[in-house]
């Protein structure tokens, strides 16, 4: 017969093809090591599904630590800079490909989390418009407070979110770069949540806006979002070292102000006011914040802060980046306060001692959740006060 | 609590009409490009010498939850197949043993292209101002991070189920031994990720994906099948249907400085460049992998180039960017050429060298080597003598101490690497239009193959300083450099690699290579 074979025939299902390549095949298989990637060390007791497909498809050269390649790159930037390099970061470490996101999520794992997400969220507006829930909302809350401040503050999540392209760039990791493209993705999710709910929301409600006109006036020149529109700015286009920026955003700035925001102004305060939506995107945003957590503080402190050889210089180092971003974030968080005085009062919800409260939640978290794990000390009461002192 | 003339506005409607609302994708998608706002340090970590326009929008408009929930579904499909009746039916152990082997190097190469085009997007989302464009190459950056999960996938599945395992298993750390590696981080690697931003997505999506992803990722599919083999066009038409995203991410680079006055002076001479940089390597590389990995035949090589790379790209593709004023490369006369016996070339070359691979070669059969004269005359002449030459001295028999490399010595046919593409090359027996170039700058020599790539070179030898395999092997015995690589199967002394895909032929171990004693030598130093 011709080895030609044309119009489509297939090999496994053409009894000649088949019969030929049959004839070819091994006895027995030529190999009996299965496993791929059998020579990777794995973060548990065996090489999980998310690691035989992410790791060590970083073709990095060895004398990036953890790199299998070996020589130099094939093609530089203009001028001769590296491709990739240690250099890009002030960071050591003795393994860039060592980090794992702890959900072992690869991209088949997080896209189908999501889907779920947005199907679920399909089905639940429906359910609020048909049942009419927009009826018990405050109207100040609804029209300023949603329609201007959370609008606002979709802008920090898109900053923030712009801040992970030169993560994914330069980072010298390979599950690294795709934790980090993921957690880029969650926070423009987050962006576009919450302009879906002000869209939502002027469907249901005739003239609410929905144009993003006043919130990007709130957020570029408002005050209460002045001192974290400007760490955002520093931390998306001021700052080069992609560790910095993923430590300045998920180990500074997000767990503070972030969660302050999200927790104990929108989802804690909105059912106080009749709102059951807000705390539907914001529980979503939550998620991703847990999960988010869990790929950094798997970077910063399994990898970074425990590395065997440069934990010590790394931890030093974090806490350095901790005295720079800690004091802008307390700004933000200062400037913030200014929005108390702009909804009505809630004895026991929205005074001075309930936001202290919330404060304390916030802070006690970050202390215990990024502080204490590299030995960074501080005094939470010091600055709560130093917050506080925003109130109007 | 006041009701305000909103809220009952909200009430009576309701009264009216209790149909469930929701939010499409498209109703918060066109308030994207209004997401970002000016400031005074806002701009790209990455200097291109293009202007990107601060409105270009994006063709395929998605937000991250549609994104994710299309993915999804293709990934039901996809991974429903591969896990349920593809196995069901034994399907890896139904595939011709050469595009077994071929599958090593294909899925695992093209992973290396998937895994650069992360970090390649996420420079483009940086260097974007307009949301949408940045939303576009966004999109592109997890796409990447699903083909390169994809093609592990199909390392993964034949490693499993397959029937020959090594290779597939250890790619990631055994494919930097041999000589097809550091060209192909040329083109998929660092031509992607290393240069003006722009460079680079001209590299990606203009060139790479708008051009070779149809011979790489579509036709390639028809030569699996042929070969029996249903979980490669299963994975890689999947892949594919993102492509499509990607091309419209490249064309729209293109639109976002198309009326930027450095486009008019740069933007052909670096499609040029990153046409030569592309074509120099896929194309006798996907040539070799096509041809002389399969045994069931589609067509020649130079019919589906011609049919994807000359008139579909080189024609219609840059015709419709003509607009844009842009012109089909300089370079693709001589890239035509290339198709007929690049390919050729090559897989003498790679075959000569086959103890450094992390797959099985294997040499024409008499059926294969028929069809190869039909479909290029003078092809018995040229190769098919010297293949029954190294037969009859024994290459395929470990007992020889015959390796190819040595008929290349004996007839004094020194092999070089080409210092732009780091694609070997043999001026002196060769067919294709390789020619020998050597130039001399800080004490080092470099040899190049042909006038493009020279005057990369030339104007920027910086950027292209990288060793070639016979440089880092200098002195050393081949058997030290495959231990090193970790080239063995797990019994510790068979080579992963070998000269044949015989089932009954004897399989090569380390002491057979060790016996030969085979030094490596920089060609260069002999000038």
């Amino acid at each position: 017969m011709s080895i030609e074979v044309s119009g489509g025939r297939r090999g496994l299902t053409d009894p000649v093809l088949s019969a030929e390549i049959m004839a070819a095949i091994p006895d027995q298989p030529l190999e009996t090591q299965r496993k791929m990637n059998y020579f990777m060390t794995p973060r548990g007791k065996r090489i999980n599904e998310y690691e035989v497909l992410c790791c060590y498809t970083q073709p990095t050269p060895d004398w990036i630590p953890g790199g299998l390649d070996w020589g130099d790159w094939t093609q530089k930037f203009h001028g001769g800079r590296p491709s990739w390099s240690n250099e890009s970061t002030e960071m050591r470490c003795s393994d860039w490909l060592k980090h794992r996101d702890p959900a072992f999520r690869w991209h088949a794992l997080y896209v189908k989390d999501k889907a779920e997400e947005w199907r679920y969220t399909d089905r639940f507006l429906k359910a609020y418009s048909a049942d009419g829930h927009v009826r018990s909302m405050d109207p100040v809350w609804r029209d300023e407070v949603l329609g201007d401040y959370l609008g606002a503050f979709g802008f920090s999540e898109y900053g923030l979110f712009n801040s992970h392209s030169s993560v994914v760039r330069d980072c010298l990791g390979d599950t690294l770069r795709m934790s980090s493209a993921m957690i880029g993705l969650d926070k423009v999710d987050n962006a576009q949540m919450i302009q879906m709910e002000r869209t939502f929301l002027a469907k249901l409600v005739p003239g609410f806006p929905e144009s993003t006109d006043i919130p990007k006036n709130e957020w570029t020149k408002g005050a209460i979002f002045k001192g974290s529109r400007e760490v955002v700015q520093q931390i998306w286009q001021e700052t080069y070292d992609w560790n910095e920026i993923l430590f300045s955003g998920h180990m500074v700035y997000d767990p503070l102000f972030g969660q302050f925001v999200r927790r104990e102004f929108f989802a804690r305060l909105s059912s106080y006011y009749g709102d059951s939506l807000t705390p539907f995107f914001i529980n979503q945003m939550q998620l991703y914040f847990s999960q988010t957590k869990g790929i950094t503080t798997d970077m910063f402190h399994t990898c970074l802060a425990a590395d065997e050889q440069f934990g010590a210089y790394n931890t030093r180092l974090m806490h350095a980046w901790a005295d720079k971003w800690l004091p802008r974030t307390l700004t933000a968080l200062k400037d913030f306060m200014g929005i108390f005085s702009k909804i009505p009062e809630i004895k026991g919800v929205s005074d001075k001692p309930a936001i202290e409260a919330a404060l304390h939640r916030v802070f006690d978290d970050w202390k215990h959740d990024f502080a204490d794990p590299i030995g960074y000390q501080v005094n939470t009461a010091v600055l709560i006060k130093t917050v506080l002192s925003g109130l109007k | 609590m006041a009701i305000s003339a909103a809220t009952k506005a909200a009430t009576d409607a309701l009264a009216v009409n209790r149909a469930p609302v929701s939010v499409g994708a498209q109703e918060v998608h066109r308030w994207m490009q209004s997401f970002t706002w000016d400031f005074e340090k806002n701009r790209t970590k990455y200097s291109t010498k293009y202007k990107m326009a601060n409105d270009t929008k994006e063709q395929f408009k998605l937000i991250a939850k549609e994104y994710a929930r299309m993915e999804s579904v293709k990934d039901e499909r996809q991974f429903g197949s591969l896990q349920d009746v593809l196995t069901r039916v034994d399907a890896a152990n139904r595939v011709h043993p050469k595009w077994n082997e071929s599958m090593k190097v294909i899925s695992n190469f093209l992973e290396v292209g998937e895994y650069n085009a992360i970090a390649a997007t996420g420079m483009l989302w940086d260097s974007a101002t307009a949301p949408e464009q940045k939303n576009g190459y966004l999109g592109q950056v997890l796409d990447e991070i699903r083909h390169t999960n994809q093609c592990g996938y199909i390392n993964y599945y034949f490693a499993k189920q397959g029937q020959d395992a090594a290779g597939h298993n250890d790619a990631r750390r055994t494919r930097a031994i041999g000589p097809l590696w550091k060209g192909m981080k040329r083109v998929f690697s660092d031509g992607f990720i290393s240069g003006d931003a722009v460079e680079c997505s001209i590299n990606l999506q203009l060139v790479g994906e708008a051009c070779f992803t149809n011979p790489l990722i579509v036709a390639v599919t028809e030569w699996a099948s042929a070969n029996g083999d249903e979980m490669t066009p299963t994975v890689f038409l999947s892949i594919e249907t993102d492509e499509l995203r990607h091309m419209a991410n490249g064309y729209q680079t293109v639109v976002s400085i198309a009326n930027d006055a450095a486009a008019s002076k740069y933007l052909n001479t670096d499609l040029n460049n990153a046409f030569w940089t592309q074509q120099k390597y896929f194309t006798p590389v996907l040539g070799m992998m096509f041809e002389y990995g399969s045994h069931f035949k589609v067509e020649p090589w130079v019919k589906t180039w011609n049919r994807w790379v000359y008139e579909d790209w080189g024609g219609i593709w840059i015709g419709r960017l003509g607009k844009y004023g842009v012109q089909s490369p300089a370079s693709l006369r001589d890239a035509k050429k290339d198709a007929y016996w690049a390919h050729h070339d090559l897989f003498m070359i790679a075959y000569a060298l086959w103890p450094t691979g992390f797959f099985r070669l294997s040499l024409p059969t008499a059926e294969e080597a028929e069809w190869y004269e039909a479909n290029y005359p003078g092809w018995y002449d040229m190769y098919g003598k010297v293949y029954d030459e190294w037969r009859a001295r024994g290459c395929e028999d470990p007992n020889s101490g015959f390796l190819p490399l040595q008929w290349f010595i004996e007839n004094n046919h020194p092999i070089y690497i080409d210092r732009v593409s780091q694609v070997p090359f043999c001026p002196s027996y060769c067919k294709g239009a390789s020619s020998l170039r050597v130039l001399e700058f800080n004490g080092k020599k470099h040899s190049f193959s042909d006038q493009w790539g020279e005057r990369m070179w030339l104007s920027e030898p910086e950027r292209y300083e990288c060793q070639n395999i016979f440089e880092q092997y200098e002195g050393r015995e081949l058997s030290d450099v495959i231990a090193e690589g970790h080239g063995l199967r797990s019994d510790g002394k068979t080579l992963i690699s070998q000269p044949h895909t015989n089932k009954n032929g004897k399989l090569w171990t380390l002491d057979d290579i060790k016996k030969i004693n085979c030094v490596f030598n920089d060609p260069l130093k002999a000038l």
